[in-house]
């Protein structure tokens, strides 16, 4: 066990806020990531309520043509780019080094650097909104050739696209940094199967991370030479060629925006169920063939286009359900003999579940090219993303936030506001994407500003806009619960729930260097909870000891 | 879709079930098994063959909508061009065109209970001829002619743009009107000057 | 550190099998380039997990480490290479000044990482040289 010596550093320390900016603890800097991805998520939040708005009745004149385009682009890139997926990092730098038993990330100059280089990219990109034309308004996907220069001109979409090549550089960087330190920075006797679940969630994770983004930063960077007199995504191979390239990317981030708060989820349910995840090794296993399968899926959103072989990725993307079963199958058998405790992040994580089913199972349905040519690019696929991204992974994540909140901050959050938050996001959330799987099965289109005036769509779009408007409503409350627990605290203790992993055997927040007493065994995936059960296989003998005489 | 629905309820009530029982048990009765590898191995092995099944339902009906359709013989072609935002028609065979969105309001006539050829092409970005109510839609994508074939029952079905395409996207609108072989062949013979069948 | 490459590696192989089937089934050369990236750089990855320590690819649990590391508390060189890359590209887009400026910030941010790169090596030299003395 490594034992804390402070020296002297050659230069004074940096104190104050230049401190926290510069900090290579991994701990601050899954805050501050995390802070601004919390920011960047309000603020797509608001883009998305806007866009409700306007779609809240037929032809509504809310927002002008262009604006709406600038917000279904906006919106989504912002949610992609610059909150579900830097908040899945945010997640794994806080957390992995602490469940592995490190006191530090590896390269945390180099994640630090990652990190700032992630900052302007969310920066510039939404710089765009004060440049004549307006901010990116091709869609977060920006298919070629409608971002061309000729279809999409203007410095608001050239920023766009710097914009995205600087988050995703950076995010690359950052989850280098965090395969590196699970390869390298584990605790003596964790071996790869003790490891946590949410580190191996966030292991596959920055796999695909490291895989796939490199390809973004490429797609990105022949769109804006594209832009600036450079025939590269002309014609019909142009075209498909940039949709083969920005897929290649574009499906395996879905699976880095879902695995952290699978994870998430799963140690929240298992604590609080007070029983070891089942099927550990299945999991592991399935989750690696997952991540795989994911990178190898890529066209099927390109089914319509007459330039892919539909059967081969309809093969790969029908093969998912069978990892997805595994996890639903685990995550039954971790709840059935447990002893279940209903606090928030357990509902949370159960919500999950169940809502992230109907996001995957509408998955299997797009899955298959004859299904998808009715459903291509209408409000079937606009529901079924946004149960497994919102529906799901974001439950996925308030679970993680309510289970390691106490570990973080050190203070406990009221159960009675997060339980509210829950019932707002839960109805809010379905009241608002349900609906759409019909819309898009009656003929309404994505990405449209206004629609006619058919039979039931004005009512289902105004129930969609009152589901939006209460998700609103609950994500206020989240945000008052935070400054409520924070202000009139509540003391956590290390371990509040009972954990099994090694983040709770160190107190709430953790010091600098993570662990100041020696680590408990690591023999097992659940460390606390063996010495636990073993504890109480003792206590058992010897009063059995004592009745027996 | 049927097996969806199954799925989910199956899976709701199991973990709504599972959470009923063991609830509210002190921590110290919590069981210590974590892992049945029969079990879940066979449930994978389940999985599978649900997923082969499904398989073999999409590659024959795929076959049937992609393959098959464009080997029979049409009963007419047509060329639909799309451009930012219209959608332009033109009957080969009979030498003229027809136009919907942002400025024509022409319907695309169509013959019922016949194959229809289209050969969907662009003029600049990628736009996507969607008829809902035949569940089918193909991209337009500039630099290529995309073949596909469809049959019409009679009636008027509502088309449109399926793919970003910009400002007017909204827009870019047609309506789609199946009539008799007969009127059709009329109306086309007349070049569309007359009155829409 | 034992074993770390291993899953890296691993998964390599997974996306490898995946991208033979894809080429397989679906020869198009953009996306056996892809694929063939992809795997590169993941195998690459490994393989620099594999030679910085060789028992990365050996299983087991880690053992004890018994040698002191150096752990930075922050790092201003690492803010000014990030935000000077944010500051260049932004530059091209908007005006070349701020491009040039990035470039000198980058350069800047290059420099102090070395000092304090070195100065970070000193202070282990120093600790270990104390931990040696009788």
């Amino acid at each position: 066990m490594s034992v804390a010596t402070r020296h002297p550093a050659r230069f004074p320390v940096i104190g104050g806020w230049l401190g926290t900016l510069t900090s290579t603890d991994h701990k601050r800097m899954g805050l501050t990531l995390g802070v601004c991805s919390l920011f960047f998520f309000l603020l797509g939040g608001v883009f998305a309520l806007l866009m409700r708005t306007q779609l809240a009745q037929s032809n509504m004149h809310f927002v002008s043509d262009n604006s709406y385009n600038e917000l279904f682009t906006m919106h989504g890139s912002t949610m992609i780019y610059l909150f579900v997926t830097p908040m899945a990092i945010a997640m794994s730098l806080y957390l992995v080094p602490l469940q592995i038993g490190a006191t530090r990330i590896s390269a945390p100059r180099l994640c630090l650097a990652g990190m700032w280089t992630w900052i302007c990219g969310g920066l510039v990109m939404q710089q765009g909104w004060f440049a004549s034309g307006g901010a990116g308004r091709a869609g977060w996907s920006s298919y070629a050739p409608q971002s061309n220069g000729i279809n999409t001109p203007g410095v608001g979409m050239d920023l766009w696209v710097i914009g995205v090549i600087l988050a995703a550089t950076g995010m690359l960087v950052m989850g280098g940094c965090v395969v590196a330190t699970i390869a390298r920075r584990r605790a003596p006797g964790m071996s790869l199967l003790r490891m946590p679940l949410y580190t191996w969630t966030a292991l596959v994770s920055v796999l695909m991370v490291v895989g796939s983004f490199p390809m973004l930063v490429l797609v990105m960077v022949l769109l804006y030479i594209d832009r600036h007199g450079g025939r590269i995504f002309t014609g019909f191979e142009g075209s498909i060629d940039y949709q083969d390239l920005f897929w290649f990317f574009g499906h395996p981030v879905v699976y880095v925006m879902f695995f952290p708060y699978l994870g998430a989820a799963a140690e929240a349910i298992a604590v609080s169920a007070h029983k070891r995840w089942f099927g550990y090794l299945a999991f592991v296993a399935s989750m690696m063939m997952f991540a795989a399968l994911s990178m190898s899926v890529w066209s099927h959103h390109m089914y319509v286009t007459g330039g892919v072989t539909n059967q081969y990725f309809a093969f790969t993307s029908t093969l998912l359900l069978v990892p997805a079963g595994i996890e639903y199958f685990d995550m039954i058998g971790t709840l059935i003999g447990g002893a279940i405790v209903l606090r928030t992040s357990m509902l949370f994580g159960l919500t999950f579940f169940i809502q992230f089913l109907i996001g995957g199972l509408s998955g299997i349905f797009v899955a298959s090219p004859v299904l998808d040519y009715h459903a291509y690019g209408t409000y079937i696929v606009v529901a079924h993303f946004h149960y497994t991204l919102f529906a799901g992974s974001i439950f996925g994540f308030f679970a993680g936030v309510y289970h390691w909140f106490p570990k973080v901050t050190g203070a406990l959050l009221r159960e009675g506001l997060g339980k509210l938050h829950l019932a707002l996001m839960a109805v809010g959330t379905n009241l608002t994407f349900f609906p759409m799987f019909f819309l898009g099965n009656d003929g309404m289109p994505r990405r449209v500003s206004r629609y006619p005036t058919h039979p039931g769509w004005g009512t289902l779009n105004e129930l969609e806009t009152i589901g939006a408007g209460i998700i609103a409503i609950g994500v206020l409350v989240f945000l008052f619960n935070v400054w409520t627990s924070l202000r009139r605290r509540v003391p956590a203790g290390d371990d509040p729930w009972l954990g099994h992993t090694l983040e709770w055997a160190t107190t709430s927040p953790p010091p600098p260097l993570n662990f100041e007493a020696p680590l408990p065994p690591i023999r097992s995936y659940a460390p606390l909870l063996d010495l636990r059960e073993e504890e109480l296989d003792r206590a058992r003998e010897r009063a059995e000891v004592t009745v027996g005489g | 879709m049927p097996i969806a629905i199954g799925v989910f309820v199956v899976i709701l009530l199991v973990v709504l079930g599972a959470v009923l029982v063991y609830r509210r048990r002190p921590p110290e009765r919590a069981a210590r098994w974590h892992e049945n590898d029969r079990v879940e191995g066979t449930y994978a092995v389940l999985l599978a063959s649900t997923a082969a099944f499904l398989l073999y339902l999409t590659f024959t009906a795929e076959h049937r909508v992609d393959t098959l359709a464009n080997r029979e013989r049409p009963a007419v072609i047509i060329d639909v061009t799309g451009s930012k935002w219209e959608w332009t028609f033109t009957y080969p065979g009979y030498g003229f065109s027809v136009r919907s969105g942002t400025v024509g309001r022409q319907p695309l006539v169509v013959p019922a209970g016949e194959a229809v050829r289209f050969q969907v092409t662009s003029t600049d970005v990628i736009h996507s001829f969607w008829i809902p109510a035949l569940r089918y839609k193909h991209d337009a994508i500039p630099g290529s002619v995309q073949i596909t074939t469809l049959s019409f029952s009679r009636g008027v079905f509502a088309g449109q743009c399926a793919e970003f395409c910009g400002l007017r996207h909204s827009d870019m609108v047609f309506t789609a009107r199946a009539v008799s072989p007969a009127a059709f062949a009329a109306w086309a013979r007349g070049r569309g000057s007359g009155p829409t069948p | 550190m034992r074993g770390g490459a291993i899953p890296i590696l691993v998964w390599g192989t997974l996306l490898l099998v995946l991208a033979l089937g894809n080429w397989v089934w679906d020869a198009k050369p953009v996306n056996g380039a892809a694929a063939t990236a992809a795997v590169l750089i993941i195998y690459g990855f490994g393989v620099a997990v594999w030679l910085a320590r060789r028992e990365a690819i050996r299983r087991g649990p880690p053992a004890p480490r018994s040698e002191p590391e150096t752990v930075p508390q922050s790092s201003l060189a690492a803010m000014l290479i990030g935000l000077s890359v944010g500051c260049a590209l932004f530059g091209l887009v908007w005006t070349r000044f701020l491009l040039y400026f990035g470039i000198a910030m980058f350069v800047v941010g290059v420099g102090r990482m070395t000092i304090e790169v070195r100065a970070a090596r000193a202070t282990r030299r120093k600790v270990l040289g104390e931990g040696e003395q009788p």
